[in-house]
């Protein structure tokens, strides 16, 4: 029976799996060019009973990122004697992704802590708090791809908020390979289904890179260009972050003058 | 924007660039590397263009810290025969992100002798004091001044607030008379 072979052949074909992850005339399968961001929207001081709060949106990612601190360490003897001991808990809510995702840490989580920690601390005047502690609370809501660089983009805010002395904010942004073509904040199936991805975290007015990762291959030569696709987002964040917090800030004072 | 633009009331971020040091002094809220001074907070530029120094005025202000030297307020948590443990709970005036532990040892009661801790606050009393040290991850306090030491007693036997009266404190409710070692502001509600 041919016709229903052909019938059950159309149905293992996922629909929203297209042949191709770039169309002839450069364009994305969601819509966006090769160098265009996914839509970003920030929010600055959304939970009143943390220190310092930050809520970001890119594309379908959802995160919230709450700091708490300088306060006092505990356990105690994690303190340390001549700055503030930097802490991270990166976690993904349950229902963030597609299939239900345990709230225990996975390896994952663990090792996304550290080095969001890592890729944050160079910012922190972490000298001025001895023996104390900066916890950073981060919660993925809704996970769609490049949730580590969301993560320190909405971290660095928090950590303003909280009015910690810092040297430079901190964004981040991912660029890759698709289709054999270079691109810039990948989404979960462009991450999985593309070549190679390289997140990348950058303090933009001190030019300092405080992260950066490749998974995958590329060449030297597209490894660099790579890099300054995820530098070009990162400038290009870092408006949307300037303008969150200004938008905070200069609202409120404004409003206590009226 | 060039670097001499910068015009006092403008808004900035930590890390926006506010001049170089052959221009400026760099005042607070700034921070210098490489010759050029960054803000290190969010605020507002203060340019004094007389004295030649930049500043930016906060628009946030992280929590306060304890810090050698802060006068500090917060509530008895316990007390033994020659020491008391303090939770603070503001700095100065600033409220802090928890509570920092720390310890007021009988030799800095007071600059007389002191016989017991007990004489000196009961456990919930409001105290001011004075951060000393901070040496082994512990602040340890001092009282030795008249305006530091309880702001405000509580009855050992019935909780109520203690009044001061002729030099002596007397529960508001049971009229038990207690010995503490009082602020000259007792029970004017200053922390
Ligand atoms: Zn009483």
């Amino acid at each position: 029976m041919p016709k229903r072979k052909t019938e059950k052949k159309k149905l293992n074909i996922p629909q929203k799996n297209p042949e191709k992850l770039i169309a002839k005339d450069d364009v994305r399968i969601d819509g966006r060019k090769l160098d265009e961001l996914r839509p970003v929207k920030i929010e600055v001081g959304v939970l009143g009973n943390a220190d310092g709060s930050a809520y970001i949106e890119q594309g379908k990612n959802k995160i919230l990122a709450a700091v708490y601190g300088p306060k006092e360490v505990h356990p105690r003897h994690l303190a340390l004697p001549d700055r503030a001991l930097l802490r991270c808990r990166y976690h993904m809510a349950p229902f963030s992704v597609e299939e239900r995702k345990s709230p225990a840490p996975s390896r994952r989580e663990v090792e996304l802590s550290k080095v969001i920690r890592e890729a944050l601390e160079p910012s922190v005047f972490v000298e001025y708090y001895p023996r104390t502690s900066i916890d950073i609370f981060i919660e993925v809501l809704q996970a769609d791809g490049g949730t580590r660089c969301a993560a320190i983009t909405v971290a660095s805010l928090a950590l303003a908020d909280a009015g910690i002395p810092m040297r430079d904010l901190v964004v981040a942004c991912a660029a890759g390979k698709v289709d054999g073509r270079l691109v810039v904040d990948l989404t979960d199936f462009e991450d999985k289904e593309g070549e190679a991805d390289v997140p990348l975290a950058l303090m933009p007015n001190l030019n300092a890179i405080t992260l950066l990762q490749m998974d995958g291959g590329l060449t030297v030569d597209e490894f660099e260009k790579a890099v300054n696709l995820a530098i070009d987002g990162c400038r290009e964040l870092y408006k949307f972050q300037k303008e969150a917090l200004k938008s905070k800030y200069v609202a409120v004072k404004e409003a206590v003058e009226e | 924007m060039s670097r001499s633009e910068r015009k006092s009331g403008q808004f900035v971020v930590p890390g926006d660039r506010l001049g170089v040091i052959e221009e400026f002094t760099s005042g607070p809220g700034t921070y210098v590397e490489h010759g050029t001074i960054y803000s290190k907070t969010t605020g507002r530029t203060l340019m004094d263009t007389l004295n030649k120094k930049v500043s930016v005025y906060p628009l946030v202000q992280a929590v306060g810290v304890p810090r050698v030297g802060s006068v500090v307020s917060g509530q008895v948590l316990d007390v033994k025969s020659k020491v008391g443990v303090l939770r603070i709970l503001n700095v100065g005036k600033r409220s802090l992100s928890g509570f920092f532990t720390g310890i007021l040892h009988i030799s800095d009661v007071s600059p007389s002798y002191v016989e017991t801790m007990f004489s000196v606050c009961k456990t919930g009393d409001i105290m001011r004091a004075k951060v000393i040290s901070d040496k082994n991850r512990t602040f340890y306090l001092s009282t030795a001044d008249k305006n530091l030491g309880v702001i405000y007693a509580f009855c050992s036997q019935c909780g109520h607030v203690m009044l001061l009266r002729r030099q002596r404190l007397e529960c508001s409710r049971c009229g038990n008379i207690e010995e503490r070692k009082v602020t000259s502001d007792y029970g004017e509600g200053a922390m």
